[in-house]
């Protein structure tokens, strides 16, 4: 198998483990409780025959009910034993319990950051847009103006932008929800994560991206969403590191079908908002960059992190 | 006479562990013992050939053997545990926990209460069946010390015995469609049918453009079939993936009638029915090489070691090419089939059986 194809296998695996939730909500905090002692989980009236038998002899003997019975043969064991001592098993629950929620917790807020919003603004209703001769002036604006390190395109598509880049000597990644057409671009020699651009950039360092364009997204998803990316983009850029916002006219969108319609944003936002948007989210040096003839009605932002 | 008697968390007439265990009873009664069903939860499907387990303790003989019938964590365990009576565990396997917590924690720690279970069984067990080697293998790894293996008595429905694949099984993809690829089971985790569909999407970008994939079974977890699904919209498969999810007996017969391929992607098996249903409809499975699957295919299909979907989707596309191998495995699948001899599982079964009962009754 070539590095190619060895590449692409691990793409699709990296896509798919992305999508594990890492439990349900509801779960997280029932499991740290089971955890105190019920070994059968809550206990459900009328579920079991042989729990429902057992709660009745718990409480005909004055045994607590549910999940403190455990600690309560606990403590009555050690009564006999004597060692270790009721408090320091007690506690031992209890602790074991916060760490665990702990643990959980800090899964929860993880993905809280990047919720996922599987039909709203979804890749997979929009067909990918290549940058075509825009690829070269673009490659140009992020060469002149990177401080050093790798840069990123999203939706990269086909992988225009990346090999122009690498054929300069850049080190160039993709990001590609659109698992089949990642697929060929991996084939074709390119580093690309099959993702949305958001979910990618959550996992890098602060300040670790040399320079990011981002095209296709930028129509398809909505404002609510738009506005956290730039926020996570202003994050991962290194200082003084490019930002090139590529759009296409509402009239690309008028080809799309109606769901794809309906449910991405649609309708571009226009030059001057995108510089707005750009400016209160703390670049600088917004303005446009004159890629191509613009006959298309197509245009690009550039802008820059402080330096 | 002595009474051999099922013990079961629940009994679903339509999964494998209820019907096997209907069977079991059946086979148990021909034979002349007295045998019942008990339960902890009464499924109103099944309460004519059901006992709730309380009422046990009143009807108990001396000399009786019970059977429990282990697939899950449940209070019966503990509670069968601590009984007199002579203890016969049919282990169907438990789902390694690592392979649910991403998806399902509460599964996952009820994987991890079966295991506590089974280690309790352990000790007091006169005799654990699996239903293959792989998992007595795993009973001995336990501490079982007397074990055997019989397949699973209900593993082949009546109607998948009747599926007529006709020329099907030695025909190429009919011209001007894709390969029909087909997976069935629970959609679970430990399934790994995201390895299925990333091979199915390399097949579609590498010679069979129109190949599709149908999943027939029922979702063990929400959260692994959305994301499931959302994997198959990304990877742009939205039109050739099919979900049916829970199916009668007839549509799963229907399907192995209409597809070209049956493709195993498990991380974890124990048994592998769909096998045994793919070797009875004669029709060619490509699986990887994992858990019991080697062992129940016994050389009637393709095993791949490599779990890469290009690798994968390279051994389907040499499989549905090649005709006489096609062939050769399907009569390898008959004879596979003729030698687990399902028939008379149930009875041979009960011949393990038969031995305690005598046992018990002369230690009472």
């Amino acid at each position: 198998m070539g590095t190619d194809e060895e590449r692409a296998a691990e793409a699709l695996r990296a896509a798919f483990a992305r999508l594990a939730p890492q439990g349900s909500d509801a779960w997280n905090f029932l499991a740290a409780f089971t955890h105190l002692g019920d070994r059968y989980g809550p206990y459900h009236p009328g579920a079991s025959a042989l729990s429902d038998a057992l709660e009745r002899q718990g409480r005909a003997a004055g045994r607590p009910p549910g999940r403190l019975r455990g600690l309560r043969r606990g403590r009555e064991r050690q009564a006999v034993e004597g060692a270790p001592s009721e408090l320091d098993e007690a506690m031992g629950h209890v602790v074991e319990a916060f760490r665990f929620l702990s643990a959980r917790v800090a899964t929860l807020e993880a993905r809280l950051a990047d919720e996922d919003r599987p039909v709203e603004g979804a890749a997979w209703l929009v067909p990918a847009r290549e940058l075509g001769p825009w690829a070269g002036p673009v490659a140009a604006h992020l060469l002149a103006r990177s401080p050093g390190g790798d840069l990123v395109h999203a939706d990269c598509g086909g992988g225009d932008l990346l090999h122009v880049l690498a054929g300069r000597g850049a080190v160039a990644h993709g990001v590609e929800p659109r698992g089949a057409i990642a697929l060929q671009t991996l084939e074709r020699g390119c580093s690309v994560t099959i993702a949305e651009v958001s979910e990618y950039l959550a996992g890098r360092l602060e300040g670790s991206v040399g320079g990011i364009v981002l095209s296709g997204v930028v129509d398809r998803l909505p404002l609510h969403v738009l506005l956290p990316l730039l926020r996570e983009c202003r994050r991962t850029l290194a200082r003084s590191a490019p930002l090139v916002i590529v759009s296409e006219p509402e009239a690309a969108a008028a080809s799309w079908e109606a769901p794809a319609r309906d449910l991405t944003q649609g309708r571009p936002l226009h030059e001057a908002t995108w510089e707005l948007l750009l400016d209160r989210t703390g670049f600088v040096e917004v303005a446009p960059l004159p890629a191509g003839t613009g006959a298309d009605g197509r245009f690009a932002v550039s802008a820059a992190t402080p330096s | 006479m002595n009474g051999i008697h099922h013990f079961v968390p629940v009994l679903h007439r339509g999964d494998a562990v209820g019907r096997h265990t209907l069977r079991l009873r059946d086979a148990t009664r021909t034979r002349g013992f007295r045998s019942e069903i008990y339960v902890d939860t009464v499924d109103a499907e099944t309460a004519g050939e059901a006992v709730p387990v309380l009422s046990y303790p009143e009807a108990a003989r001396r000399g009786d053997v019970v059977v429990y019938q282990f697939a899950t964590a449940s209070a019966m365990a503990p509670w069968l545990a601590g009984r007199p009576e002579t203890l016969v565990v049919n282990y169907h396997n438990i789902t390694p926990p690592e392979l649910m917590a991403p998806w399902d924690n509460h599964l996952a720690l009820g994987q991890l209460r079966a295991q506590g279970d089974l280690r309790l069984l352990a000790p007091r067990a006169a005799l654990a069946v699996a239903d293959s080697a792989y998992n007595e293998a795993h009973l001995a790894e336990v501490g079982f010390a007397t074990t055997a293996v019989i397949p699973p008595s209900a593993a082949l429905d009546a109607a998948m015995t009747t599926v007529d694949r006709g020329t099907a099984a030695s025909a190429p993809p009919a011209t001007g469609r894709g390969a029909r690829w087909l997976a069935v089971g629970r959609v679970s985790p430990n399934k790994a049918l995201e390895s299925t569909v990333a091979a199915l999407a390399v097949a579609r970008a590498h010679g069979d453009p129109e190949a599709t994939l149908h999943i027939i079974g029922k979702p063990a977890t929400n959260s692994y079939v959305a994301a499931l699904r959302r994997y198959v919209a990304e990877l742009g498969l939205a039109g050739a993936v099919r979900f049916t999810g829970h199916a009668s007996d007839a549509t799963v017969a229907s399907a192995y009638a209409s597809a070209d391929v049956l493709v195993v992607t498990s991380e974890h098996e124990g048994f592998c029915v769909p096998v045994v249903e793919a070797m009875s409809a004669g029709l060619p499975v490509v699986a990887f090489d994992q858990g019991a699957v080697p062992e129940v295919l016994g050389g009637a299909g393709v095993l791949v070691t490599d779990k890469d979907p290009y690798a994968l989707a390279a051994s389907i596309a040499a499989v549905l090419t090649d005709p006489p191998r096609r062939d050769a495995m399907t009569e390898i699948g008959r004879r596979r089939l003729a030698q687990l001899d399902l028939e008379t599982a149930a009875d041979r079964f009960v011949n393990l059986l038969a031995p305690l009962t005598e046992h018990a009754a002369a230690r009472s």
